[in-house]
């Protein structure tokens, strides 16, 4: 199968950038706990948590939308780089779906993995050097799965920004986030103006204290509006970004390569 | 093989192509020569997908080179004239990418890298310029693709190398091939492209055979300068003046020199294409 093949040459190219950005977390978590465990050790009492669940959001989701950010770089937009790419043998949609699911499915399913193991060796090393108590980092609780689906969704914006940016894909994304987030504010706060006219007087003046008999008010109206809100967040969202991605993806061409 | 009619490209403002026509059969070495900027790589990047023509009708292998569609991809190999190769070793590289050439021949790899002397574990980052471009020549050949583009392929070879690399091209042309090969160091083709094809100004002032070339100029070294009315071109050059006239029926055909023949053309491009009438232009 073709993907198969594609998948198999976008691993084996980033393979060596994959293996230090493993490493560094290997090395920031090995650090942390037994900097952990020695501080237990002469405090003799327990000092915070383990540096597994302070660390693993960092890593899923900066860390992820970072990659996913640069993951289309070279081989979208570098006038040299380009071009390997583009007469690969491969559907568009294969290229597309070859980067795509290597940055979504793959990083937190390899981060997770990547997570446990480390864990498990800091803290036979710690248990032997330190005799800590063994805590090794558990990916099966809720909160993690939790943080997995929401790294799913969120993520789908930085594939976008990184089809979409031609250079400085995370930061351009960041900031057309905070833009579109000033923007739903401001849509947000006239929205809010009209729906609760009644309460308000003049430009600022506020007149009215949220109770529950507001809410009780307008119960079916926020409901609908919870549910467009997560239909938007977990469906629309990713699918407008994904689709969005990928007519890009078919469309690049030498012209969009810079120097 | 490749047909494009009334291509009209452009960068920005300025535009490149015009209405730009061209028909490549099947079967031959072409040699697609032009002035810088003329718009060779721009031309062979409208024929593997990577740029899209703004107007007009392009099919390469029977395909719209636009949709980039696997099944033309992988019938097609084109070599640019600057690339980047991948962090590993020869092996690695040919692990991951020959499997996308379903006609890909491994032995007929090791031959073209045994006749270049490249060795197949070496780091490909550890290679110098010319070593990586034969290294990407050989898996090109070997890809056994239907269509070979490429892009000022001598560039960066040394002496021997460019001799070795007229002998293995040679050697890999068969009927089902077509290679296309651009450039503007045309002293290192002679004797490998034909026919030739040349553009300038946006259009193809020039598409013949070199048969069809000798059958109606001769080119001639002359030691005095010839009337401007006796040839159809001339110029100086050392030990005298190169002239191209129309042959006549009793004259013997004298060999093609590119580089005149190149130069003429591009200053002479319509009463060429006049000469050459009966030709394709």
């Amino acid at each position: 199968m073709r993907l198969a093949l594609v998948l198999n040459r976008e691993v084996q190219e980033s393979k060596r950038n994959l293996l230090i950005y493993s490493l560094t977390i290997f090395l920031v978590l090995l650090f942390q706990e037994m900097l952990a465990a020695f501080l237990t050790r002469m405090a003799r009492g327990d000092i915070g948590d383990s540096a597994y669940l302070a660390n693993f959001p960092g890593f899923l989701f900066l860390g992820g939308f970072i990659v996913t950010s640069v993951f289309f770089s070279d081989d979208m937009f570098s006038r040299i780089g380009q071009h390997n790419w583009l007469t690969l043998p491969a559907s568009p949609l294969e290229k597309f779906l070859a980067k795509a699911l290597l940055t979504s499915v793959a990083y937190p399913l390899a981060l997770v993995a990547l997570f446990t193991l480390s864990s498990v060796v800091i803290e036979l090393l710690a248990l032997l050097v330190f005799g800590s108590p063994f805590s090794m980092f558990n990916p099966f609780t809720i909160p993690i799965g939790q943080m997995i689906l929401h790294y799913l969704a969120t993520q789908s914006i930085f594939l976008l920004g990184a089809t979409y940016f031609r250079k400085a894909h995370f930061i351009k994304t960041v900031l057309a986030l905070g833009l579109l987030g000033v923007l739903m504010g401001i849509v947000a706060t006239i929205f809010v103006r009209i729906l609760f006219a009644p309460y308000i007087s003049g430009m600022f003046g506020f007149n009215f204290t949220f109770d529950d008999r507001i809410l009780y008010q307008y119960e079916g109206l926020l409901t609908v509006a919870e549910w467009i809100g997560r239909i938007v967040y977990w469906f629309m969202l990713p699918a407008f970004c994904w689709v969005t991605s990928y007519l890009r993806v078919k469309e690049v061409q030498a012209t969009d390569a810079i120097q | 093989m490749i047909r494009m009619k009334d291509i009209r490209f452009q960068y920005g403002k300025k535009p490149l192509f015009a209405g730009l026509d061209l028909e490549i059969p099947k079967g031959n070495i072409y040699g697609l020569l032009g002035m810088n900027g003329a718009g060779k790589t721009t031309l062979l990047k409208l024929f593997s997908g990577q740029l899209f023509p703004l107007e007009g009708t392009a099919r390469v292998l029977g395909y719209d080179p636009v949709r980039r569609s696997p099944d033309m991809l992988c019938d097609l190999f084109h070599l640019p004239e600057e690339f980047l190769l991948p962090r590993m070793r020869a092996d690695e590289y040919l692990k991951i990418n020959a499997p996308f050439y379903p006609r890909f021949d491994h032995e007929a790899l090791h031959r073209y890298c045994n006749e270049f002397g490249l060795d197949l574990t070496q780091k490909l980052n550890e290679l110098s310029f010319g070593q990586k471009k034969k290294f990407l020549l050989s898996f090109g050949l070997a890809s056994n693709t239907s269509l070979l583009i490429l892009d000022e392929p001598t560039n960066g070879l040394d002496i021997p190398s460019k001799s070795q690399f007229r002998r293995t091209v040679a050697s890999a042309m068969t009927e089902d091939r077509t290679f296309i090969i651009s450039t503007h160091q045309v002293r290192d083709m002679e004797n490998l492209i034909d026919p030739i094809i040349i553009i300038h100004e946006g259009k193809v002032v020039f598409h013949n055979d070199m048969e069809s070339v000798s059958e109606r100029l001769v080119m001639n070294l002359e030691h005095m300068e010839p009337h401007a009315n006796e040839v159809l071109y001339s110029e100086k050059v050392p030990g005298g003046w190169m002239t191209i006239r129309e042959r006549k029926d009793d004259e013997t055909e004298t060999q093609v020199d590119l580089e005149t023949l190149f130069n003429a053309v591009i200053t002479h491009s319509q009463a060429f294409a006049d000469a050459m009438k009966g030709g394709r232009s």
